[in-house]
């Protein structure tokens, strides 16, 4: 089995176990709504100060909302040793990585997809249509950074005692670049500022996902050892 | 002047605090392998 | 390895205590009695002696860390796990140190406890990043484990200090910046106290890293011998 086909195999695999129960994809995406919810709630949404903090209220959302799912890409491999026969599958250990933050950009990719525009009418968000297209790209590598980071790290956490509490402790603070930057693009690009205004969070955003998507092939083999 | 005084306070209460917990870890952990060493001279009495 | 052999820490070791002791005292004595006042900034401009030192001591720190991480998953050998470990722990202590001294520096010359500037919040994430290595040492029982997953964590972190360095560096240029951090005009008897006080937090930090090696290695002894113990009986 070649590199390719091993990674396709483990998104199949993980998508088909998911669609059996959404049990994953339904609370994930609750979590987010609700988390959105509860910001309404903190912060008046008709004041014009909130409008400018959505951007951040979107991206902590979908963090939170991420972790959730993060967790479980390894956590859930654990129970009747499901994760020593994908080690014993004759594929690459590090086409295991890819092929878990596949899967797990797909669930984002989902959730995302219902969350954002939802979030837009709750918050009566004009989005122009110009905006549209960099919109889509800022949340699509500010979500392959954190799922790329946080995939690799829960599959560290995976294996100690409290996992659930661990990996947001040890995750949070190395995205920060992430997180900075993603909010950072997305309110220039809400505000309709100048390309020259985001294009530089783009770079750090992608030098980062260029980076942790690398680090992987050479640390994954010692994350993943029996 | 008193921030000097506070911020020279905090560093050394902090490095002090550090040696302590140190002294504390090599202590235990000396008193654990004297107890060892007991129990195993007892054993080689026996 | 016989019990006396391991309980002896060496001469290295006193020598190493003395040396601190004696760049320590000459620093605080420059500090305090022979530099001079900064000249804007009065008194308070002496805290930074301390303060930069234990900046880069904290900085070297994570440095061995991430060296020693990765000598670590080459050979397997746990000493370099052991010193990954005690420079971690005093490399949190040094970042502890820049993070208490900096806001009272800032509130004296500033007006202001906490800015957000690059400097102070990369080191916040530092402290922060290095804390989460701590974490998940405690967390994994097993020697083995705990050694390969922190060194692993050891490479990630340091790896992203750069990014985050840089990534609120560029946030903090876009949104106007409330305190300018330079013009620090160095005369050259404040040069020479700033050298004398990183060679004593230098010393300090070897002190420090050793007595923890020291530590952590009679600990490990102990844990042999009791393995062994247990299976002779």
């Amino acid at each position: 089995m070649n590199f390719f086909s091993g990674i396709s195999a483990i998104i199949w695999k993980d998508l088909k176990a998911e669609f059996r129960t959404k049990q994953l994809l339904s609370s994930m995406l609750i979590f987010a709504v609700l988390t959105l919810i509860i910001f309404v709630f903190a912060f008046d949404p008709t004041k014009d100060v909130v409008r400018q903090v959505f951007p951040g209220m979107i991206w902590v959302c979908i963090v939170f909302a991420g972790v959730l799912g993060v967790n479980r890409s390894f956590v859930s491999e654990k129970q009747n040793d499901c994760l020593t026969g994908i080690l014993l599958a004759p594929i690459n250990r590090t086409a295991i990585y890819y092929g878990k933050t596949g899967g797990n950009l797909i669930y984002m990719a989902i959730v995302e997809v219902i969350a954002l525009p939802l979030f837009a009418v709750l918050f009566n968000y004009n989005i122009p249509a110009a905006s549209i297209f960099p919109l889509i790209l800022v949340v699509f590598l500010g979500t392959l950074g954190f799922i790329a980071v946080g995939t690799f790290l829960a599959a560290l956490t995976s294996n100690a005692r409290s996992s659930e509490i661990l990996l947001p402790i040890i995750l949070f603070p190395v995205m920060v670049p992430v997180i900075l930057s993603a909010v950072q693009a997305t309110g220039a690009i809400l505000s309709g500022a100048q390309t020259a205004d985001w294009v530089s969070w783009l770079k750090i955003l992608t030098a980062f996902d260029v980076i942790f998507l690398t680090v992987p092939v050479l640390l994954f083999e010692y994350v993943l050892e029996v | 002047m008193s921030y000097l005084f506070a911020a020279y306070m905090a560093i050394w209460i902090l490095i002090f605090g550090y040696t302590l917990i140190l002294g504390r870890r090599e202590k235990q952990t000396q008193e654990e392998l004297f107890l060892l060493k007991k129990t195993m001279e007892k054993r080689l009495e026996c | 390895m016989t019990i006396h052999n391991i309980t002896s820490k060496g001469r290295f070791h006193n020598i190493l205590a003395w040396a601190t002791f004696i760049a320590v005292s000459v620093s605080i004595y420059m500090i305090f009695m022979w530099v001079p006042n900064e000249k804007v900034q009065g008194p308070v401009s002496k805290i930074i002696y301390f303060h930069i030192s234990s900046a880069w001591l904290a900085f070297f720190a994570f440095f061995l860390v991430m060296v020693c991480s990765v000598a670590y998953l080459k050979t397997r050998d746990l000493k370099w796990d052991v010193i990954a470990y005690s420079s971690a722990e005093i490399g949190v202590l040094f970042t502890t140190i820049v993070l208490v001294t900096g806001p009272i520096w800032g509130r004296a010359s500033w007006n202001a406890w906490w800015t957000w500037d690059h400097r102070l919040t990369t080191t916040l994430i530092l402290w922060f990043i290095y804390i989460a290595y701590l974490m998940i040492r405690s967390s994994f029982s097993e020697e083995e484990k705990k050694a390969r997953f922190s060194a692993v964590f050891g490479i990630i972190g340091f790896i992203d200090v750069p990014i985050v360095w840089m990534s609120i560096r560029w946030w903090r240029t876009i949104h106007p910046t409330v305190v300018s951090s330079g013009g620090f005009a160095m005369d050259p008897r404040m040069v020479a106290t700033l050298l004398v006080s990183l060679l004593a937090f230098t010393l300090l930090f070897f002190y420090l890293l050793q007595k923890g090696i020291f530590i952590l290695n009679i600990k490990n002894q102990t844990q042999i011998i009791k393995q062994k113990i247990t299976e002779i009986r």
